[in-house]
């Protein structure tokens, strides 16, 4: 039963074209931002390598210039492309609303959970696809623009892909979570973006400018979002998760998170975590509200 | 699991919409191997029932179930019940054949079943043609045609003659009709009695969410007795001879003839010979359905209208809270206001052919 109407969810998503427009701004930005910070983030290297970093060299204890650089631009590529499954999930269901197809998806379902637990289950596929495709893009546009010395190892690369399919998969839930709440395609889309893109990164930054804080970053949703793949490259830096060297200064450590794109986060895993109860909270949300909605 | 009895039972079912009373209280049953009318005019109530029926909308209170099951309960649903609902949503850039081949595959039908549906409905030229393109009609048939892939053993229509051309209407007709009678149940709702007469042969009447009648058509049209149109030189002193003899159930006709009631020809006639009161012609005006119909439901929008005409038929009644059996008296002339107007797109029985057009 649930193998059919996952079937039935699959062919919604291919038989229109939103899924693979969506691809196209999505591998745009990712490659952009890709190329823009691995530009940059050359020159960090230099700088690290220069005299004037001997200081944080002591404190970071990895060979200068040798920084891999490169996942920085990795996160930052991928950071950006998260939004477009973002605006993918919330077309799985209030995208089913505005056209009105969400009559004739429940009165071929078993009940209106199982509808809602086959859609979970085809955009967790999707949202796969769209992890792969990113990463392949940031990947793309960090090795043309990073310096071979900067650039990941493969291990580091793979945990970026992992980590970066895992972002993906969770936006795409919260995506849907977030329309199945407000049912709303337009109204959820707008106002997720400017929140993801720049009322979240204004708080994060106003608390620590004048309030000192530096974990908001690593709690609100698209920190914790960011933090999956950017806690990586922190991480290698010796800015994120638990191995924290003691010396290291906490605004230095959060000006290398924010660097890598992930101000505040923790270890990925706890950042993945944090999102994962974002995606909940509002799935939960949806779920209830779609037992109890009147379709008229 | 469901029974397999392919019986729809509504019981003292009952929606609010805010301060909005959309059905209340209502109760009737539609038995298989017929098709059932539930009519009632704008805003009655007859889309809301439905949609509870069909688990689209919660009750507030009541119940509404499909083989003894609410429609969460009946495991693959579209196999059990399949629907044409008002204002249907299809995606705009989706194929037909598309959108049904979504649909094949959630209820777990194979996808030659969408092109076997294209075809019954006359839709296979324009299978590859998107839903957003086709016109009122198209996706009135797009609609049945997804209402019939599961193969259902019970079909709910919600006014599905909209759009409709006279040949589709005459298709649709016979097509409820034999799928009737190979014991399966259809439950099609109207606003229009006339629409659908030819097509049923029981009938559900609602009128501001509640029922109004409920029963065979048949006993519905034995209910309504006959009345004697009659000309006169002068109406005035007709209706005071009638009067004075015991006949009040008079009222004026648009055309300036009185129309009585329970009265028969020969009756009037004697009675106007003994007052002199010349009569150019008499002529008995058979039961007319949509008229009683009209009279079963007003007063939705106009309270204190009692239904017009006999009691109903015993059994058949559902008397609704509020409701006022007939006052003997005058309502034509004294309430100045003679019949209502014909619902629209009424026409004068000429031979029972009004209706969902062409021959049946
Ligand atoms: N979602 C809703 N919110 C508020 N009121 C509603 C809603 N849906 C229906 N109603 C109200 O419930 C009443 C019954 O509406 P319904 O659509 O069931 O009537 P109907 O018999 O199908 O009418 P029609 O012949 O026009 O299709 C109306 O007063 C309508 O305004
Ligand atoms: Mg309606």
């Amino acid at each position: 039963m649930m193998g059919n109407l996952v079937k039935a969810e699959s062919r919604k998503i291919i038989t229109t074209k939103s899924w693979w427009i969506l691809l196209i701004p999505s591998v745009a930005f990712a490659l952009a931002f890709a190329l823009f910070w691995g530009a940059i983030t050359n020159d960090l290297n230099d700088y690290l390598g220069s005299s004037d970093a001997r200081e944080l060299a002591g404190l970071l204890g990895i060979s200068l210039g040798e920084l891999p650089v490169g996942l920085l631009a990795l996160a930052h590529g991928v950071n950006i492309g998260t939004i477009f499954p973002i605006i993918f999930g919330v077309f799985a269901l209030a995208g089913e609303y505005s056209k009105k197809t969400i009559t004739t998806t429940f009165l071929t379902a078993p009940n209106r959970g199982s509808a809602l637990t086959a859609k979970m289950l085809t955009y967790i596929g999707f949202g796969a696809i769209y992890g792969l495709v990113i990463v392949g893009a940031a990947s793309l546009g960090t090795v043309l623009t990073v310096d071979e010395r900067g650039l990941p190892t493969a291990g580091q690369w793979l945990g970026v892909l992992g980590a970066g399919i895992l972002a993906t998969v969770l936006a795409t839930l919260f995506g849907i979570g977030v329309g199945a709440v407000w049912n709303s395609v337009v109204g959820s889309v707008i106002t997720l973006t400017i929140w993801m893109l720049i009322v979240e990164n204004v708080l994060v930054f106003v608390s620590f400018g004048w309030l000192d804080i530096t974990w908001l970053g690593g709690v609100l949703p698209n920190g914790t979002l960011n933090g999956i793949v950017g806690a990586i490259g922190a991480e290698a830096f010796g800015a994120a998760g638990l191995s924290v060297p003691g010396e290291l200064d906490e605004d230095l450590q959060w000006l290398l998170q924010y660097t890598a794109g992930a101000p505040g986060a923790f270890a990925w895993w706890v950042s993945a975590a944090i999102f994962l109860a974002w995606t909940m909270v509002f799935f939960l949300a949806g779920w209830a509200a779609n037992q109890r909605r009147d379709i008229t | 699991m469901h029974d397999g009895s392919g019986r729809i039972a509504v019981q003292n079912l009952t929606k609010r919409f805010g301060a909005v009373a959309a059905v209340q209280n209502l109760s009737f049953t539609v038995e298989p191997g017929s098709v059932t009318g539930f009519l009632g005019p704008n805003g009655a109530g007859k889309t809301t029932t439905l949609r509870m029926l069909l688990g689209l909308v919660t009750p507030t209170s009541g119940a509404a179930t499909i083989n003894g099951r609410p429609h969460h309960q009946l495991g693959n649903p579209a196999r059990v019940v399949g629907a044409v609902l008002e204002n249907e949503g299809f995606h705009p850039k989706r194929t037909a054949r598309n959108h049904l081949r979504v649909y094949a595959s959630a209820i777990g039908v194979p996808d030659r079943r969408a092109d076997e549906l294209l075809g019954l409905v006359g839709l296979s030229s324009a299978a590859d043609r998107k839903a957003g393109e086709y016109s009122l009609g198209m996706r009135q048939r797009l609609a049945l045609a997804t209402a019939l892939l599961g193969d259902p053993q019970v079909l709910v229509l919600d006014e599905p003659a909209n759009g409709l051309d006279p040949e589709g209407i005459a298709w649709l007709r016979s097509f409820l009709r034999s799928f009737a009678q190979q014991g399966r149940t259809v439950l099609v709702s109207s606003h229009l009695l006339s629409e659908v007469e030819q097509t049923i042969d029981q009938v559900v009447i609602i009128s501001a969410g509640m029922t109004r009648y409920y029963g065979p058509l048949e006993q519905l049209r034995q209910s309504q007795t006959s009345r004697v149109l009659v000309q006169p030189a002068d109406a005035g002193e007709l209706v005071k001879a009638l009067q004075e003899a015991g006949f009040t159930q008079l009222e004026p006709t648009p055309d300036g003839r009185v129309a009585v009631s329970g009265a028969t020809v020969k009756e009037i006639g004697d009675l106007a010979a003994k007052a002199g009161i010349a009569v150019y012609g008499m002529q008995e005006d058979r039961a007319d359905l949509e008229r009683l119909f009209f009279q079963l439901t007003a007063g939705q929008f106009s309270t204190g209208q009692a239904p017009y005409g006999q009691q109903p038929p015993p059994g058949a009644w559902a008397p609704p809270p509020g409701y006022q059996p007939p006052q003997p008296g005058h309502p034509g002339y004294q309430g100045q206001q003679g019949y209502p107007p014909p619902p629209q797109g009424y026409q004068q029985p000429q031979g029972q052919q009004q209706g969902w057009g062409g021959q049946a």
